[in-house]
């Protein structure tokens, strides 16, 4: 046995002398300048820090930090959160509050014209002196370089859509046009305008404009030649910018250019960046990146610039990353979040070693209704599902206590929450088992499978409320078109032997209070609402069965868009699905989402057909009634479309679309398409040498960073 | 001998082509449409657009075109080896073209590379350190059958080989990394650091260092048992007897006799464990952090990213067919009662 422990530990040591190993140096870090070391941790009287933070993601950075996630599915959030940092001097930028502002720095003067037509023209003018970090000056063609390549046939071939200025007049043209020799389309891209060298011109479509049209103009510079290729300029003789032929050159049938807007995109070397740090190091093989201050930023759109030497952005292993914050691996831990994972990191912050920071997530977990077959298309359903849930209690358990429950679509730190939350008007779904009876009384839902009155406490298939569907109910088809699924409705995963089945008594449906829930594997949430809802007491005593069954992330979105090649088998199955949802700005726009036009099932989560929308529908095209004028001509009963449309496209002012968003979110709270489980609180856990770091839910650790400053720097 | 290869080739490019296909079938029956998600933030950004819902069914139609899933199974897989045009172009492995990473967006080849060679890197550390200690551990321990260093290696062998690595993983990041402060706890260099050369080695090495360890630790216990149990059973052989009883010294009835009769299964696993090297441990890399081929095939995986996974199965095809063939032969140099000549 001795041997053997020997012979470990000579192993060990062997390794440990091969790599120069000892605990003093373990977690120093380098400079790039010299390679020398400096220590990170020393007795508080004398620490002497470098100026130097180590930022992470769980995620690995893939070397995508020019245009991350283009034209692809998502992008890393590590390679977005390099870009964040390399990427600067947008026209606007989103602040603390995830407003769009106009950016001081850049920006000398700025307008906004309604045309004739019915569209809307920004013009901005940058201020001269702007420059990359190679020194090269900013003018306004660099910040039309990227919606002119990504526009265009050119991009198209690149295998990307090339709809990056749709929004804007004359994109239609501008893209079909293939170069010199083109058949169709127009060289000029006539909605997008050099005035001269700091000024550019948008417009905007009529069709397309709207409350958050001023977000156009939020271009951000590149040099011309990364996403144009080299050698191409940007022109403009009156009737809109164009490119210069050379953009066009084809090799064969393939575009030059195309190949080389793909291989800039991984550029780290070739081409300056903008924003405040440019990427000194970029090491693929251990998928690391050392960005250091960029010399010639001027700082945000409040002016700020960083103060941070040199910033290196590693991979953050979730399961040791409070020990990698202790041995100074990584000096912030972001978005931690959970009860259990909340109290480790918070026992770590003593505010001399440790500090943190939290927000309210601007987003929350969610059980989502859908709303155009089985029980899920009632209202009282939803509602009651609402009342039987011990919300409260869940988010307690989930969060560990840090967390709240809401009660519709939105976060506290919405400047639109804070400017109505006095005067808006929501219904409590607090716990209550017997609201949840009541309101499903009240909903028609008095029956069992004979058609007789329920009684509670039955066995079998009566164990159910069932609801005499109307005709129209029983013959309602679905969003995609899927006719007779009430008819035919039944409960699946049928564990226990009883399937519960809309049943035909004389001629009449009754369907069973019967939900089918899809939860997703591996997920705590789907275990803990397996105790609280698919088993719980509460629901049987009402009347309600939940059935579970379980999937991966894949099969759950096949069926909520209910695509066949995605697992869905052609029927609606699910009415249920717990899930999450967040936002990242403000900009808050959910027109077309409830949308009775079919068109637009692809844009409905829940498949919600407001009644009040069939009643009283919304026309783009008609009159832009106020909401007080909408609401007398309603009757008081404006429908989720309707409202969704007109915050978007009737408000003009702040105060106007405050108000639609008012309505919007009580219509939502009354027909509850979702049900709001958690929203949590995310703790930013740091090391006490970073001071003035403050995040929010909508200005993250990539952001906030630039406001902080290493202790003695 | 050359006859034989040269049949073995030719079976294990049968097996090849008809694994191929197998696995291409089975990945093409996951209910998945790359076209849908990747039009998915395209219906985003349609949503305002008068022509949104139209202009993105047009998007996921030239996507299905573009990537061949509007063909049938036999076409795409044509289409995978280049032998089929797939939207009206061969390019396909004949051609060079190993596949393409959706979630990354780039060749496949691009992005394994890195994580394959920090594979290789570790593996091969991890393979010399494992066989250096228990083939001599394995050795000594059926030389000394019965002994208390036999027993109490039977006993640690025994526990080591039943503790999941994740669990020797979290134990010895705590005492190593966290208690010791001898290691660093996760990644693969310093933070921020810029070395060349030799230091570069000893930071590298530096930071694969307790993954190395782990990695061996978990490897000692079936290794030091196969090797004991296969020295046992040569010892016991009436040869062994035979040449104790002629006066050799008992090292070289050890090592000259007994081992040479006891390599022919050992010789499948230290085979096994070479060709071993390309496979990336999916625990040790997602805990310690490490760029590696373990990671990057269960995340391709989990994101359906199926081209990255079908070359890594490929991949692994090949080199599990050639070490069988190797073993083959190794078996015939090992023994040659076994040699093949046909």
């Amino acid at each position: 046995m001795k041997k053997f422990l020997a012979l470990l530990l000579a192993a060990v040591m062997c390794l440990g002398l091969l790599a120069g190993c000892g605990p003093k140096d373990s977690g120093e870090s380098t400079p790039p300048a010299d390679n020398s070391t400096a220590p990170s941790e020393a007795p508080a009287s004398q620490e002497v820090f470098e100026n130097k933070v180590i930022l992470g993601d769980t995620t690995e950075l893939g070397g995508d930090f020019r245009f991350p996630g283009w034209g692809g599915s998502s992008a890393g959030a590590s390679d977005q959160a390099i870009w964040f940092l390399t990427a600067g001097y947008a026209a606007m930028e989103s602040d603390q509050g995830g407003a769009y502002q106009w950016n001081q720095t850049v920006v000398k003067d700025h307008s906004e014209k309604d045309n004739d037509d019915g569209s809307r023209t920004y013009t901005v003018t940058i201020k001269e002196g702007l420059k990359f970090s190679d020194g090269s000056p900013i003018t306004a063609k660099n910040y039309l370089a990227e919606v002119m390549a990504f526009s265009s046939a050119v991009c198209v071939q690149a295998s990307r859509s090339g709809m990056s200025g749709q929004s804007l007049v004359g994109f239609s043209d501008y893209n079909k046009y293939t170069g010199p020799d083109s058949a169709e389309g127009a060289k000029e891209f006539s909605g997008v305008r050099l005035l001269d060298e700091y000024t550019y011109e948008l417009t905007v479509a009529p069709e397309q404009v709207s409350y958050f049209s001023y977000t156009t103009p939020a271009l951000y510079p590149y040099p011309l030649a990364l996403p144009l290729g080299d050698g191409v300029d940007i022109m403009d003789d009156g009737n809109g910018c164009y490119l210069t032929e050379n953009f066009y050159e084809k090799n064969g049938d393939e575009y030059v250019k195309a190949q080389e807007m793909l291989d800039n995109r991984y550029d780290v070397t070739k081409f300056p960046f903008s924003g405040p740090y440019v990427i000194s190091e970029w090491d693929s093989g251990t998928s690391q990146a050392t960005l250091t201050i960029n010399p010639e930023y001027q700082g945000n759109f409040e002016g700020q610039k960083p103060s941070i030497e040199t910033i290196v952005y590693t991979r953050i292993i979730s399961e040791t990353q409070l020990a990698q914050l202790q041995s100074g691996g990584v000096d912030v831990l972001a978005n931690i979040t959970g009860g259990e994972e909340t109290k480790a990191a918070l026992a770590i912050v003593d505010g001399e070693k440790f500090n943190e920071t939290h927000y309210q997530r601007a987003g929350y977990g969610k059980l989502e209704f859908e709303c155009d077959f089985g029980p899920t298309m009632f209202q009282e359903v939803r509602q009651a599902v609402a009342y039987l849930l011990n919300r409260n209690e869940f988010c307690q358990t989930f969060t560990g206590g840090y967390g709240v429950v809401v009660d519709g679509p939105y976060s506290p730190d919405f400047s639109m929450w804070q400017a109505v939350q006095d005067e808006i008007d929501l219904i409590d779904y607090s716990y209550s088992p017997d609201t949840a009876i009541k309101v499903l009384e009240e909903g028609g839902w008095i029956y069992n499978s004979k058609g007789e009155p329920y009684v509670a406490g039955a066995t079998g298939v009566d164990a159910v409320r069932y609801k005499k569907l109307t005709a129209e109910e029983a013959n309602a088809v679905t969003g995609d078109g899927t006719e007779g699924v009430n008819k035919t409705y039944e409960s699946v995963a049928n564990t226990d032997g009883v399937t519960y089945k809309t049943v035909e008594i004389n001629g009449e449906y009754y369907m069973p209070l019967a939900i089918n829930w899809f939860g997703t594997d591996e997920n705590t949430v789907t275990d803990m609402l397996t105790t609280s809802l698919a088993n719980s007491a509460d629901v049987a005593a009402a009347g309600m069965v939940v059935r579970s069954t379980r999937g991966d992330f894949n099969m759950l979105l096949g069926n909520i868009y209910r695509d066949s090649s995605m697992g869905y088998a052609g029927t609606p199955l699910y009415g249920l699905y717990n899930l999450a949802t967040g936002w990242n700005s403000a900009v808050y726009d959910y027109s077309w989402n409830w949308s009775l036009d079919p068109a637009y099932f692809d844009y409905s989560s829940n498949k919600v057909y407001d009644e009040y929308d069939k009643a009283f529908p919304y026309d783009l095209n008609g009159e832009k009634l106020t909401y007080e004028e909408a609401m007398e001509a309603s009757g008081g009963k404006l429908g989720m479309d309707y409202l969704s449309m007109a915050m978007v496209y009737n408000a003009v002012t702040e105060d106007e679309y405050n108000q639609w968003w008012m309505g919007y979110i009580e219509r939502w709270n009354e027909l509850m398409p979702d049900i709001p489980l958690y929203s949590n609180y995310y703790y930013d856990v740091y090391n006490a040498k970073i001071e003035n770091f403050h995040t929010s839910p909508f200005f993250n650790q990539n952001r906030a960073i630039i406001y902080a400053n290493v202790k003695g720097f | 001998m050359g006859k034989y290869v040269v049949k073995r080739l030719a079976y294990m490019l049968l097996v090849l082509v008809i694994l191929s296909f197998v696995m291409f079938f089975v990945y093409s029956l996951i209910p998945f449409d790359r076209a849908v998600a990747e039009a998915d933030t395209f219906k985003q950004g349609m949503k305002n657009n008068p022509n949104g819902p139209q202009l993105y069914q047009e998007r996921i139609e030239q996507l299905r075109r573009e990537l061949g899933t509007d063909q049938n199974v036999f076409v795409r897989y044509l289409g995978w080896l280049g032998l089929g045009p797939i939207n009206g172009k061969y390019n396909g492995i004949f051609q060079g073209n190993w596949g393409y990473s959706y979630e990354y967006d780039r060749p496949v080849t691009q992005v394994l590379a890195e994580p394959m060679k920090n594979t290789v890197f570790i593996n091969i550390f991890a393979t010399i350190f494992g066989l250096g200690i228990t083939i001599p551990l394995g050795i000594l321990c059926a030389t000394k059958r019965g002994s208390r260093l036999d027993t109490g290696v039977q006993v640690a062998t025994i526990v080591g080989y039943s503790i999941p690595v994740f669990i020797i993983s979290i134990v010895f990041i705590w005492l190593f990394a966290i208690k010791l402060g001898w290691f660093p706890v996760s990644g693969m260099k310093t933070p921020g650091s810029n070395f060349t050369g030799i230091e570069e080695l000893k930071d590298r090495l530096y930071y694969m260092a307790l993954p190395l360890i782990v990695m061996t630790f978990s490897s000692l216990g079936g290794m030091t048992r196969y090797t004991r149990a296969a020295m046992s059973e040569a010892l016991s052989l009436d040869c062994i007897r035979t040449a104790r009883a002629k006066g050799l010294r008992e090292r070289v009835v050890v090592y000259s006799h007994a081992f040479r009769n006891a390599l022919i299964p050992i010789i499948t696993m230290v085979i096994g464990w070479f060709t071993g090297i390309f496979y990336g441990s999916i625990v040790v890399e997602n805990i310690f952090g490490l760029n590696g081929v373990g990671r990057i095939y269960i995340m391709s995986l989990n994101k359906k990213d199926f081209e990255v996974v079908l070359l890594l199965q490929m991949f692994y095809v090949v080199i599990g067919l050639v070490g069988n063939l190797v073993v083959d032969l190794a078996y015939g140099l090992a023994d040659p009662r076994v040699r093949v000549n046909k």
